[in-house]
């Protein structure tokens, strides 16, 4: 996959740009506007990242200069305000998605998974990770085939386990995956612990033994 | 100043010009009596003086002159006697009363013989005269007054109105809006300058005002890429190899901490955007299906149990967005403090939704349940905002919010209620 990452802030462009290329995606970098037009001018890519307010000029300019082009990318875009008229003109403007500062890398790289996975780019609606296999569509799970019955959470859980495989995750990243603005409710994550040992649970005794605790207190989905 | 009962200031201004007037009044009717009573004694002095020369002079001529008794008397005496001037009584057969009279008498020599000579003058008809002056005097002068207090009052009135229509109108200013204060023109330089005066001050305030509201947002916002760039560099030292568990620790904390700021930060511009009527957005919500999705999502968050009574289905116009903030604050407030185990009651009725929660002890400031950054307690999860943020919403739409607390301790051991409810019934304010 090859990812165009627009965005002003040098080191939050290059975590974002470290973090999306561990699963072998092409990253490239555009740090302004212009940069970011000339860049989209000349090459396709899968997904653009684009910062709403870049120093030289706005986002969402370029967002309409994309969809008038036609490019068939999907867009994901970044903005410091989580204001609803700007969330809806980029979705108007045909933004696949958007996403508040500050997000979690793992939060970012599941979104845009999500909108890879949303068809028309991908247009591959299963995931596989070994011998697991999630129907997106029917947000069904299969191990070797045979349907194990998971909980909207577990479902939830286990997707973001698999799009952010061989990553740590913590429990305050997952819990603001899970339930978004209301994780502040939870006084400790105990909850988070309840569902992933159920999902564990249910993994292993299907055969299937990825979620690893690592620093006591974070979690990895890895098959090593 | 003493805190005395306020008058209006042409009440004032009225009372003042009555009592000065009335104190006017009397004083110059005690003058004028005195200064007329002193004219018309030295009249009847003159005159007396001048009857008793007229009537030695006569002496000198004619020596049998009668008596007009009790008017002018004279008498021959053998030695001359003091001259004498006073008051008496003296019986008038005529008018059959005793009457009072100024009295004159004096000894004089004519011809060789001592004449004592009295002239008398009745005081009474000075004294009705006197009266008379100041009768009419006073008569005059009450009139005049009267008339001059309804023309004060009403030019009183006249003159201050500028300031009374300028007064209603700063009364009735809101620093919240857009719109600066308007004045009314008056021709009166002090009122002039007051509007000028008043004018500078409101402007002042209200941009103050708004460059406050406008701060919070803005660095609000401003905070939020730096918060980004922190998560996003902990999450890229969370994949580095040679991270050990003590650190993972420290970084997961260190998470935590930027999800604190990143809530504060949220909740501070929903409350700027409430401010600042960003939230225009108003449709009929059926709160009882918004609790009901609240209390489900909240059932995978926390043990806590809730009791739902809903007699009525309360249908409230506003945004959709706002109600479920509004009832999710409350709710999660209630789940925050109840004690260990005791469930969360939401009670929807008329036009009210009641949620209650058990407490051990009632607020040391129940006053300041509602406040921005108030905690009782020392809760550290807690941004204490989310109560403020059900009042500014209340406040957007004029419902109204209380806090009561309710006591059920019998015995020990027992524990009462924290009460929020909200009025949905717009106030007239």
């Amino acid at each position: 996959m090859k990812f165009l990452i627009a965005e002003d802030e040098r080191d939050l462009r290059h975590a974002i740009v470290k973090y999306l290329s561990e699963d072998a995606n092409i990253c490239e970098q555009a740090a302004d506007f212009n940069e970011a037009s000339e860049k989209l001018e000349l090459y396709d890519y899968d997904i653009v990242v684009l910062d709403i307010n870049l120093v030289t000029g706005s986002g969402l300019d370029l967002l309409k200069k994309l969809k008038t082009h036609k490019k068939s990318c999907g867009v994901l875009i970044i903005s410091a305000n989580n204001s609803l008229e700007d969330k809806l003109t980029g979705l108007d403007l045909g933004a696949d998605d958007y996403i508040t500062k500050p997000f979690h890398l793992a939060e970012l790289n599941s979104r845009i998974r999500a909108v890879l996975r949303r068809g028309k780019f991908d247009g591959e609606d299963d995931l596989i990770f070994n011998e697991i296999r999630l129907d997106t569509k029917a947000r069904s799970v299969y191990v070797n085939e045979k349907p194990i019955t998971l909980t909207r959470k577990e479902y939830d859980l286990l997707l973001f386990f698999i799009t952010n495989q061989e990553r740590v995750l913590s429990k305050a990243i997952i819990a603001e995956h899970l339930w978004g603005d209301e994780s502040d409710m939870l006084d400790n994550f105990d909850f988070i612990y309840v569902h992933i040992n159920n999902l564990r649970k249910k993994l292993t005794s299907a055969g299937a033994k990825y979620i690893q605790t690592t620093y006591g207190t974070g979690y990895k989905f890895t098959s090593v | 100043m003493k805190a005395s009962k306020k008058k209006t200031l042409l009440r004032k201004a009225s009372r003042t010009f009555l009592i000065n007037s009335i104190a006017f009044m009397m004083l110059s009717g005690v003058a004028l009596y005195f200064y007329t009573r002193s004219l018309l004694n030295n009249e009847i002095e003159e005159e007396l003086l001048s009857t008793k020369d007229r009537v030695a002079h006569l002496l000198q001529s004619n020596p049998d002159i009668q008596d007009i008794p009790p008017v002018i008397t004279i008498t021959q005496v053998p030695t001359p006697q003091k001259n004498t001037s006073k008051d008496t009584l003296i019986y008038d057969p005529l008018q059959d009363e005793i009457e009072l009279f100024r009295e004159l008498s004096g000894t004089q020599l004519i011809n060789g013989k001592n004449y004592r000579i009295t002239v008398r003058a009745m005081v009474i008809e000075s004294e009705q005269i006197l009266l008379g002056i100041i009768f009419i005097f006073l008569i005059l002068i009450a009139l005049a007054l009267f008339f001059l207090f309804y023309l004060n009052r009403s030019h009183n009135a006249k003159l201050w109105q500028p300031f009374f229509n300028n007064l209603k109108r700063i009364k009735n200013f809101n620093i919240k809006s857009e719109e600066p204060l308007q004045l009314e023109q008056s021709d009166t330089l002090e009122f002039d300058e007051l509007n000028q005066e008043m004018l500078l001050l409101t402007s002042k305030i209200q941009i103050d005002y708004r460059n406050l509201r406008q701060f919070t947002e803005d660095v609000s916002h401003e905070i939020q890429t730096p918060l980004a760039m922190m998560q996003a560099k902990i999450e890229t030292l969370f994949n580095e190899p040679e991270l050990n568990e003590k650190q993972y620790t420290i970084l997961s904390s260190l998470q935590d901490d930027i999800r604190r700021l990143k809530n504060l930060n949220k909740r501070l511009i929903l409350l700027a955007k409430i401010e600042n009527n960003q939230f225009a957005q108003e449709q009929e919500i059926s709160i009882n299906n918004i609790i009901e999705a609240i209390t489900q999502n909240f059932k995978e968050l926390t043990n806590t149990t809730f009791h739902v009574a809903a007699d009525t289905i309360l249908y409230v116009k506003m945004d959709p967005y706002l109600a479920q903030i509004l009832c999710t604050n409350l709710i999660s407030n209630a789940v925050k403090y109840t004690l260990k185990n005791q469930p969360v009651s939401i009670a929807i009725r008329d036009q009210n939704l009641r949620v209650s929660n058990a407490g051990s002890q009632a607020l040391k400031q129940p006053a300041h349940v509602f406040d921005r950054f108030y905690i009782e307690g020392n809760r550290k999860d807690s941004t204490g905002l989310g109560l403020s943020i059900v009042k500014k919403i209340c406040e957007h739409y004029g419902f109204l919010p209380l806090y009561t607390y309710q006591n059920k301790k019998e015995s020990p051991g027992d524990y009462g209620y924290h009460q929020f409810e909200i009025q949905f019934t717009k106030q007239t304010c």
